[in-house]
């Protein structure tokens, strides 16, 4: 990773501050249209930090593709009296529609802020920052199986898939048939992480993980002034949003 | 005092209702090796366990017996002192990467960050480790791509670097090919040089008869058979148990039957000596 680039070179709790004064400003202000506009300052962010492609194949195709569903649910569902449209039973209510604007903005705001912070901070400065903070190991140890349990899943769901597929269990296709080939596939991926956690459990211990409260690092990193300024920032700003909040 | 002593012990686990192990006594000296064998379920696995002390400070149940460790019941040790006195290397190549690191330098380096060792000596003995086993060219690589046997050989590299006296090794080569078989064999053979105690399950019969100073033959939770590994690799009685006797003992049996030959060979070495010895035989 390119430690000279502005964002990525940000100490990582800095970096976490800044996501979520993103994902808490959209409780402050109500306004959908502010949340909405928080995924396009998470955008430049992750252009800034050069991760806009993985950020927004994540954030498009999986949290658009929630929102889209939520937001018809809603438009339909929602009660409400202003209706804008009607076909049979089902009716779009103007309630319904600002309701639905009103969540998804704010699923979209804090889903986006949480995906471009995994974006621009490795997992491994940030438990380091977790450690330097004073956090104990087995609460790392939470964070951390956490984490890499689920590349782990991935890749052993693939190797599942894979024997299924030779075993002619159709695996491609329409939504029904990957559905189908999923069913079958979760019991052993449940059972072949639980066992893997117990045995990834014992080898960390093996390592001494548990034995120190305090550990040494080889590996380090450092807050520069340009994280105090950011700090400062950030703290002025949402000292901003609250008087824009009252003044609303 | 022996060094390694189990006292009648008899260990069921938390889940399932019956005793995994039954009755088992065993004395292991310092600075040999031992092979445990037997079939799949057996309890191997369970024995390791057990002198790491995994049982009972990582899994509960009920455990009878003595279980000591230069004299001292497991139940009194640390977890700390154990985890600097016993090395344990997985079956499992997959599960032992810590998983934070992004090079292999870093992560033969967290067991020494996790004793608190100061970092130059990390560094130091690090570079040490890697030289000693040939790993340069993956020191730099990320752990999360190396393939099965180039992670089992930094597993080893992971627990060597933090110099425990005993090392306890379940079935390290059961999903590695021959050629990496072969290099981690090589690295547990500078262990066995360096007068480690070494804990070593397998199933490769030729590799044991190779490395293992003693063999212990594992049967349905009991110790069915136990010696000096040329007695019980030699013995046709293993066969009782399920185990394979090597190629070469066979071989010895075969040859039996027609003729004498002054021994029953387990190893290459010993079969060239013993076979150069019967041809001899037969030219005078
Ligand atoms: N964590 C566990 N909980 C309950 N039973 C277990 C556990 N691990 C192993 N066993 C049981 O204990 C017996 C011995 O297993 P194990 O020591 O793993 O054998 P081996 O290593 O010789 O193949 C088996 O019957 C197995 O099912
Ligand atoms: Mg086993």
């Amino acid at each position: 990773m390119e430690k000279k680039n502005v964002i990525l070179s940000l100490y990582p709790t800095t970096k976490l501050l800044m996501i979520l004064l993103i994902a808490v400003s959209v409780f402050i202000i109500p306004s959908y249209l502010y949340a909405y506009a928080m995924f396009l300052v998470c955008l430049v962010i992750a252009a800034m930090g050069n991760v806009t492609k993985e950020f927004a194949n994540l954030t498009i195709k999986g949290l658009f593709s929630l929102c889209i569903l939520i937001f018809v649910l809603q438009s339909f569902f929602y009660p409400g009296t202003h209706v804008l449209w009607e076909w049979g039973f089902l009716a779009i209510k103007q309630e319904g529609i600002h309701f639905g604007l009103t969540l998804t903005s704010k699923v979209i705001a804090v889903g986006s802020s949480l995906i471009l912070f995994f974006r621009i901070t490795p997992v491994k400065d940030f438990v380091y920052s977790l450690e330097v903070m004073g956090l104990s190991p087995k609460a790392t140890y939470v964070v951390l199986s956490t984490l890499t349990i689920i590349p782990e899943m991935k890749k052993s769901s693939q190797v599942i898939m894979d024997a299924q597929k030779t075993r002619g269990v159709e695996t491609e296709g329409s939504l029904m048939v990957r559905l189908k080939a999923l069913l079958p596939m979760i019991t052993p991926l449940v059972l072949s992480s639980v066992a893997s956690t117990e045995e990834r459990a014992m080898a960390l211990e093996a390592r001494a993980f548990t034995v120190n409260k305090r550990k040494t690092s080889i590996y380090s990193i450092e807050k520069t002034g340009r994280d105090s300024f950011i700090r400062v920032l950030l703290l002025v700003l949402l000292i901003l949003l609250i008087v824009w909040r009252v003044a609303l | 005092m022996s060094y390694i002593e189990l006292k009648g012990i008899s260990y069921k686990y938390p889940v399932g209702d019956e005793k995994v192990l039954k009755d088992i006594s065993l004395s292991l000296e310092k600075g040999k090796v031992y092979a445990l064998i037997g079939a799949n379920g057996a309890g191997k696995t369970t024995i390791c366990n057990l002198i790491r002390g995994f049982i009972p400070h990582f899994f509960k149940g009920d455990l009878d017996g003595e279980m000591l460790i230069e004299g001292r019941d497991i139940r009194e040790w640390e977890m700390g002192d154990l985890a600097q006195k016993m090395g344990y290397i997985f079956q499992n190549p997959f599960t032992q990467i810590s998983g934070t690191k992004d090079t292999v330098f870093e992560e033969i380096a967290f067991g020494l960050e996790n004793l608190r060792v100061e970092v130059p000596v990390i560094k130091e003995r690090v570079a040490e480790i890697i030289k000693l086993f040939g790993l340069e060219s993956l020191q730099e690589k990320n752990p999360q791509q190396l393939s099965g046997g180039q992670r089992q050989r930094v597993s080893l590299a992971s627990i060597m670097v933090m110099d425990p006296e005993i090392l306890i090794i379940d079935e390290p080569t059961s999903q590695l090919d021959p050629q990496a078989t072969e290099e981690v064999f090589k690295i547990i053979n500078i262990m066995k040089q360096r007068g480690k105690t070494i804990i070593l399950v397998e199933h490769k019969i030729e590799l044991i008869a190779e490395y293992a100073d003693r063999v212990i033959l594992v049967e349905d939770g009991k110790v069915a058979m136990k010696g000096k590994t040329k007695d019980i690799l030699s013995d046709i009685k293993a066969m009782d148990h399920g185990i394979l006797l090597p190629q070469y003992a066979l071989l010895g049996y075969e040859m039996q039957k027609n003729d004498r030959l002054h021994e029953i060979p387990v190893t290459e070495s010993e079969a060239i000596g013993v076979f150069t010895k019967w041809m001899a035989g037969k030219e005078n």
